[in-house]
């Protein structure tokens, strides 16, 4: 079978998506207080961090970033391992913050619960909410975005490839079929 | 075609032929530096009342087209340029410059070193001008006398509700002056559109269960306009997702506490980068503005800045801290001028989209 | 934001020339390169050259290290190689370039190690643009509007094709091994030449064919693009000519005056997609077809890369393109870029407006040639014919056009309003249709004989606005023609942009009374500046034009100013070289600190580089036009190309301090096969001739004679007209190369001379010996003590590089179709060196 990929975002709607979910987190965090951005590995760390530069730019503010790694905490995995990536000092920062939670892509939920789960876990934030550049559906778990990039129904035996510049060398959206 | 005058009120008088009609002309002179879209620039209400002079060597010859109107009457005062292209009307070029401002009695005045004008108008700014037969004692005296009118919004904004039915999300456009452009693009989007008067109340507003609200471009100084509009921006901004262009700009920022000042030199082109402060890229679009927002005078609890003018620092854009609502002084129309500002209605619509489903969730 | 790359690594780049000048190829890129390398160093940036045309003026640059090498793949590896060039710059040098380092990448082996980075656009990227079905592919991809492109290798595949696509179709080579023509096939006879000739152009014997789209406007769009995806359009021009005849054969006109704004938005919104598909920084070319009354546009052709558009728009704008090409090249984003203190603080950020039209006017070759002897087909189509382009600057339309008319030819004699009278109507018709290089003239001519304008539309493609401007001037014409002596005729003809000369020929009369009449009655030039806000900044500008209005701009610079005459467009026999000596007079005439002014109209030399002379006149260079800046500036020296003989004498009559650079009137002949050509070489001061060696010339091939000259005493006594190099010249029937003359045999046979500016600058290479310097030192009377004693013991020195100079393989041929063979040494183009030693 041969793979096609199709741009469903490409570099310039991908920014204007970072940038809307960068004025509405602003929208909901009066004054901005006591944020933490979260990415989760590989590309919501990216996507946090393209997040913390607009803030900077257009707040002229250091919101911290935080990259945590779920892949050994999701309940589908057999040995779990608790270890998130985090320093200790950055497991204390997350205590009583307003955490926004990034990733690329939101399809059943798993990740994020994981995410959670951990989150939650080791360092009792005092709200989370949930950003995704890209939301694809087919939800297993009951959970939602608070800020999402872009809504693109797909089938289940699609994916979706989020690619960014430090990465794949260009910013877009990919459907693989 | 006969010679005829240009007299400014600091004195200054140019000479030049005839084109358009030959009435006598009063009005506020300014210049505009956009090499193209002399159409559309002529028939946007925004220049109501003014004289353009064009920085463009050659005006006309692309003719006159159905699909570049901005309004449909024009009303400017006068359009100075260098030289004037004659084309023929045929079954493609259905009217020509020319006739077109016979057709709209306006003065039209070409052979005019221009250059000389825009040279000696970006240090004086704008003024009042007319274009008459003969630069004598008694035209410049009529030019003193004569009083400018700061009613252009009450001229060019619709008086009474109409609708631009589609069957997409539903858009209520607050006129105060508005060009086709907006119209346009929200036929892009397919938006179903409510055009309201300016002097409209909330109620008339949310009664109608709009899912966005646009505040539209027009002509003049936006506080010459009843505090009742302010009001009106201040309430609605809190419940739909609000886009306020141009004048709709201005207006948005003085509902929010800051304040207008006069350009040293008013700017009208489309050449200057205009920066996304909040992603640094930067891009081009139409700019026609007399005032700018006062960056000082921003309350930075209530907004902030989101676009700046490279060239003058001048504030392109301003979004409200709490509501889905923002502004852009330039023209994202492109109507003329640059598509890559059309993003703006993008941002719009999606914010609408979002607005739309989180009401929809609660 | 986070993609900013700030690039540190940087450290040594290898610019790679554009080779041998040849048709679409007139130093443009030798210009880009000679102006942006000085600021690349400036950013702490070691810099190399290679490049092997004996005119380039980058190879004499003080900021390079420079290889002059013939430009093969095995010389660019080993130049990589052995200087461990990190970065490749090839986009300067254009598609030849392009195409060559692409060939170079290719071919990088294992043991070649890291293949150095490519300024401005990726390996990947670099492939694509050289491969035009993938290139096109990649644009429909991305929902572009393009012609669909067919490749095919075999006949009966290309006769299938025909079966489905209809005439016209457009046949062009895949891998083009140099020239890459675009050759319309209107008639089903002309199909198979059309394969047969696109295939020997290729590399692998294949052939694109696509969709031919005739009869449609064609628009040139000049865009960049910086790191950070930052992009702006920083010109447009519009063809006269539709498409059906290539570009550079085309009169064009900026701005774009006959599309709506809603059609140009589109073509620029197309052009930025495609430098953001390209991931490209720096800047690119596009061009367009339109169809007005359909709205519908076709991509018709991208080039990421310098060329005549992008060095054309600079001066037609005053934005500096080059300098800012450079800084975008190396990552610097546009927000950020410094440029020189003379330009305004937002230039590099504001997209360039003008207040002034600029025609293009293309200088085709076919007067030297039938002169000569030579029968050309004249017909233009889409495969180049001109050799070289001036430029026109006006307020209007009439005006640009008259002035480029004017630049085009000196003066207006073969222009005259009567040329055309003796063509009969059949004729008429014919070439309106089929168009030869005399167009205007034609399109002047039809109006004259009361076609309607619609008729005239139709035949041509050419939109209606050009007639009714045509029309006015014949209008004007007449009117001028018919009033003789009266003042207003004569105002509006002078602010229409009608020369002194011509309007003297109206009236019967000499230029100087035309002159004299202005003056009496107040009809004065006024020169405005060319400056990149169209009159909404104060300006610092450095470029004028000259127009008649009512505000002059341009005042007096010093006292102590020389002026320099360019020498116009590139023409047949004298190509790239007479660009490369007035820019290496000038360059030595600011390292002397003379205030400097240039005065010249060909968008390709370096002449009108900003940063060569404290003020710039794009103006004609016919008398009446040279002696209003004469004027105004009043220059305590003129300097001027010694073939402009009646500039010379009309400027002495008028008691200027002439200067002239030793030149002769007429392209020089040379050898034919059966024989070699001899020169004793000399130089000049002034005062004193001084032996520099002697070459032999063979049809195609010039090398030194290593050997000590002197000159006989027969010519020591001769008269030379001013300081420069000369050369006795004599025939002998010698088909080998010799490595003794005897001098004595310096017979009857013999005469002198001034070097052809083309000779001159290969010696100056070979020698490392400055030789247009020391011509304009002896002129100025700056030639030093060091000077003097280089002359006297330079003929006993040897060459430094053992390169014969070798007439480039340009292809006659195709271009022209000429009924006899063309010597590539008398007509030439371009050279290029051969490594003898």
């Amino acid at each position: 079978m041969i793979m096609t990929n199709k741009e469903v975002l490409d570099n310039a709607s991908l920014q204007r998506a970072l940038t809307r979910i960068t004025y509405e987190i602003i929208e909901r965090n009066k004054g901005g207080q006591d944020l933490v951005l979260v990415g989760i590995k590989t590309r919501g760390e990216f996507l946090a961090h393209r997040v913390a530069d607009r803030l900077e730019q257009l707040e002229d503010v250091n919101i911290p970033v935080m990259a945590i790694d779920v892949t050994n905490y999701r309940d589908d995995v057999l040995n779990r391992d608790d270890n998130l990536g985090l320093n200790d000092e950055e497991k204390t920062n997350i205590a009583n913050k307003n955490i926004v939670l990034i990733d690329d892509v939101l399809f059943t939920g798993r990740t994020i619960r994981a995410a959670l789960d951990a989150l939650i876990h080791i360092g009792r934030p005092s709200t989370i909410a949930l950003a995704v550049l890209v939301d694809r559906g087919h939800r297993e778990l009951p959970i939602r975005a608070d800020f999402v990039g872009k809504n693109i129904p797909t089938a289940q035996n699609e994916k979706i490839k989020v690619l960014v510049q430090e990465i794949d060398g260009r910013d877009a959206v990919e459907i693989v079929h | 075609m006969m010679q005829r005058h240009l007299i400014l009120e600091d004195g200054t008088t140019f000479q030049g032929m005839s084109f358009g009609s030959p009435a006598t002309t009063f009005g506020e002179i300014i210049f505009h530096t956009a090499m193209t879209g002399y159409q559309e620039i002529i028939t946007d209400p925004i220049y109501d009342g003014q004289m353009i002079v064009f920085a463009t060597p050659i005006v006309g010859a692309a003719g006159i087209h159905a699909e570049a109107y901005e309004s449909v009457k024009p009303t400017i005062r006068g359009m100075i340029v260098n030289d004037l292209a004659e084309v023929s009307v045929n079954r493609q070029r259905r009217m020509n410059l020319d006739r077109f401002l016979k057709q709209h009695n306006i003065p039209g005045l070409y052979q005019v070193d221009t250059r000389q004008l825009i040279r000696h108008l970006r240090e004086t700014g704008p003024q009042k001008a007319t274009i008459v037969d003969y630069a004598d004692e008694h035209a410049v005296d009529q030019l003193v006398a004569t009083v400018l009118t700061n009613k252009q919004v009450q001229n060019m904004a619709t008086p009474k509700p109409y609708a631009n039915p589609a069957r997409g999300r539903h858009i209520v456009v607050i006129d105060f002056g508005l060009k086709h452009g907006i119209l346009r693009m929200l036929g892009d989007y397919d938006a179903n559109v409510s055009v309201l008067p300016y002097t409209t109340s909330v109620d008339e507003v949310l009664t109608l269960d709009p899912d966005g609200i646009i505040l539209s471009t027009g002509p003049g100084d936006p506080r010459a306009l009843p505090e009742s509009v302010l009001t009106l921006i201040r309430v609605l901004q809190s419940k739909v997702p609000m886009l306020g262009i141009g004048l709709g700009h201005e207006l948005f920022a003085l509902a929010n506490g800051a304040e207008l000042m006069p350009l040293p030199s008013e700017h009208h082109g489309m050449n200057h980068p205009i920066q996304e402060i909040i992603s640094r890229q930067i891009f081009y679009a139409m700019q026609g503005q007399g005032y700018a927002v006062d960056e000082k005078t921003i309350d930075r609890k209530k907004l902030f800045v989101t676009y700046r003018d490279l060239v003058d620092g001048a504030v392109q854009g301003l979004r409200h801290r709490d509501f889905p609502a923002f502004s852009v002084q330039f023209f994202p129309d492109a109507a003329p001028g640059p598509l890559e500002a059309t993003t703006v209605f993008a941002d719009f619509f999606e914010t609408v989209e979002d607005y739309v489903e989180h009401y929809n969730q609660q | 934001m986070s993609n900013t790359i700030t690039n540190n690594k940087i450290k040594k780049v290898l610019f790679i020339g554009a080779g041998a000048n040849d048709f679409g190829r007139e130093g443009e890129h030798d210009a880009a390169i000679f102006q942006v390398m000085p600021e690349l160093r400036g950013h702490g940036i070691e810099i190399f050259i290679i490049d092997d045309n004996p005119y380039a003026l980058s190879l004499e640059s003080l900021a390079a290290t420079v290889f002059w090498q013939q430009l093969t793949v095995d010389n660019l590896k080993k130049v990589v190689r052995e200087n461990n060039i990190d970065t490749v710059a090839p986009l300067f040098g254009g598609e030849s370039s392009l195409r060559l380092w692409a060939e170079v990448v290719q071919s990088w082996a294992h043991g070649d190690g890291t293949v150095p980075s490519t300024l401005g656009l990726s390996i990947d990227m670099l492939l694509k643009v050289n491969n035009i079905p993938a290139l096109t592919a990649m644009m429909a991809d991305i929902g572009l509007p393009v012609i669909n492109n067919y490749v095919l290798k075999a006949q009966d595949e290309a006769n299938e094709l025909l079966r489905e696509l209809h005439l016209p179709l457009m046949v062009r080579a895949l891998h083009p091994n140099q020239t890459n023509t675009r050759q319309i096939v209107e008639r089903l006879d002309d199909f198979e030449d059309a394969i047969n000739l696109a295939k020997t152009q290729s590399v692998t014997q294949e052939v694109i064919i696509s969709r031919a789209i005739n009869g449609l406007k064609e628009v040139s769009i000049e865009i960049l693009r910086d790191v950070r995806g930052n992009k702006m359009q920083i010109g447009a021009s519009e063809d006269m000519d539709p498409i059906g005849i290539h570009t550079a054969d085309s009169l064009s006109v900026s701005p774009i005056l006959t599309i709506q704004d809603q059609l140009i938005g589109r073509m620029r919104d197309y052009a930025f997609r495609i430098a953001d598909m390209l991931q490209l920084k720096g800047v690119m070319h596009v061009q367009f077809a339109v169809d007005d009354d359909t709205h519908t546009i076709y991509v018709i052709k991208v080039s990421p890369y310098i060329d005549q558009m992008a060095t054309r728009m600079s001066l037609a704008t005053g934005y500096p393109t080059m300098l800012v090409a450079i800084n975008l090249a190396i990552g610097v984003p546009l927000e950020e870029i410094v440029l020189p203190h003379d330009f305004g603080k937002h230039v590099a950020m504001m997209e360039p407006m003008m207040d002034h039209v600029v025609v293009k006017l293309p200088v085709f070759p076919f007067g030297e040639l039938e002169a000569a002897g030579v029968h050309v087909n004249r017909q233009l189509n889409s495969v180049q014919k001109s050799v070289g382009s001036t430029l026109g600057l006006g307020r209007t339309f009439i005006e640009a056009l008259e002035k480029a008319i004017r630049s085009a030819h000196f003066n207006n004699a073969s222009f005259s309003p009567t040329n055309m009278k003796h063509i009969n109507d059949d004729e008429l018709i014919q070439q309106l249709i089929h168009p030869q290089d005399n167009r205007v003239l034609l399109l002047i001519e039809a109006i004259k004989r009361g076609y309607e304008i619609d008729e005239l539309a139709e035949l041509t493609a050419i939109d209606e606005f050009y007639f009714y401007q045509l029309k006015y001037l014949h209008q004007l014409e007449s009117e001028i023609e018919a009033n003789i002596d009266n003042i207003d005729a004569l105002r509006l003809g002078k602010k229409y942009g009608l020369s002194d000369g011509l309007i003297a020929r109206f009236w019967h009369t000499d230029f100087n009374i035309i002159r004299t009449l202005a003056k009496e009655n107040g009809i004065n030039v006024t020169y405005k500046s060319v400056e990149p806000s169209a009159g909404e900044f104060p300006e610092n500008a450095r470029q004028y034009y000259a127009t008649y209005e009512s505000e002059n701009e341009s005042v007096q610079i010093s006292d102590n100013t020389v002026l320099v005459i360019g020498s116009g467009a590139f023409r047949m026999g004298d190509a790239a070289a007479g660009g490369y000596a007035t820019t290496v007079v000038m360059s030595e005439l600011r390292r002397l600190q003379y205030p400097t002014i240039i005065m010249n109209n060909n968008p390709s030399d370096a002449t009108l580089l900003p940063h060569l002379a404290d003020k710039q006149y794009l103006e004609p260079l016919e008398v009446s036009d040279v002696m209003k800046v004469v004027e105004l500036e009043k220059p305590k020296v003129i300097v001027i190309p010694g073939n402009r003989r009646k500039l010379i004498n009309a400027l002495r009559d008028l008691n200027q301090n002439v200067v002239i650079l030793p030149k002769t009137k007429h392209i020089p002949g040379g050898p034919n096969e059966n024989q070699s050509e001899f020169a004793l070489n000399i130089f000049y001061d002034g005062q004193q001739a001084y032996p520099i060696n002697l070459t032999q010339h063979m049809a195609g091939e010039m090398r030194v004679i290593p050997q000590v000259a002197h000159i006989p005493d027969t010519i020591v006594s001769t008269n030379f007209e001013a300081p420069g190099v000369y050369q006795v010249i004599y025939y002998q029937s010698i088909v080998h190369w010799v490595d003794r003359m005897d001098l004595s045999n310096m017979g009857y046979d013999s005469w002198i001379r001034p070097m052809p500016f083309g000779q001159v600058a290969y010696l100056s290479k070979a020698m490392q010996t400055q030789w247009l310097r020391l011509t304009i030192r002896a002129a100025m009377d700056d030639l030093t003590s060091r000077d003097i004693e280089l002359l006297q013991t330079i003929n006993e020195r040897p060459i430094v590089y053992p390169y014969s100079m070798i007439a480039a393989d340009i292809n006659y041929r195709l271009h022209l179709q000429p009924h006899e063979v063309i010597d590539g040494t008398r007509f030439e183009m371009g050279v290029g060196v051969k490594d003898y030693g």
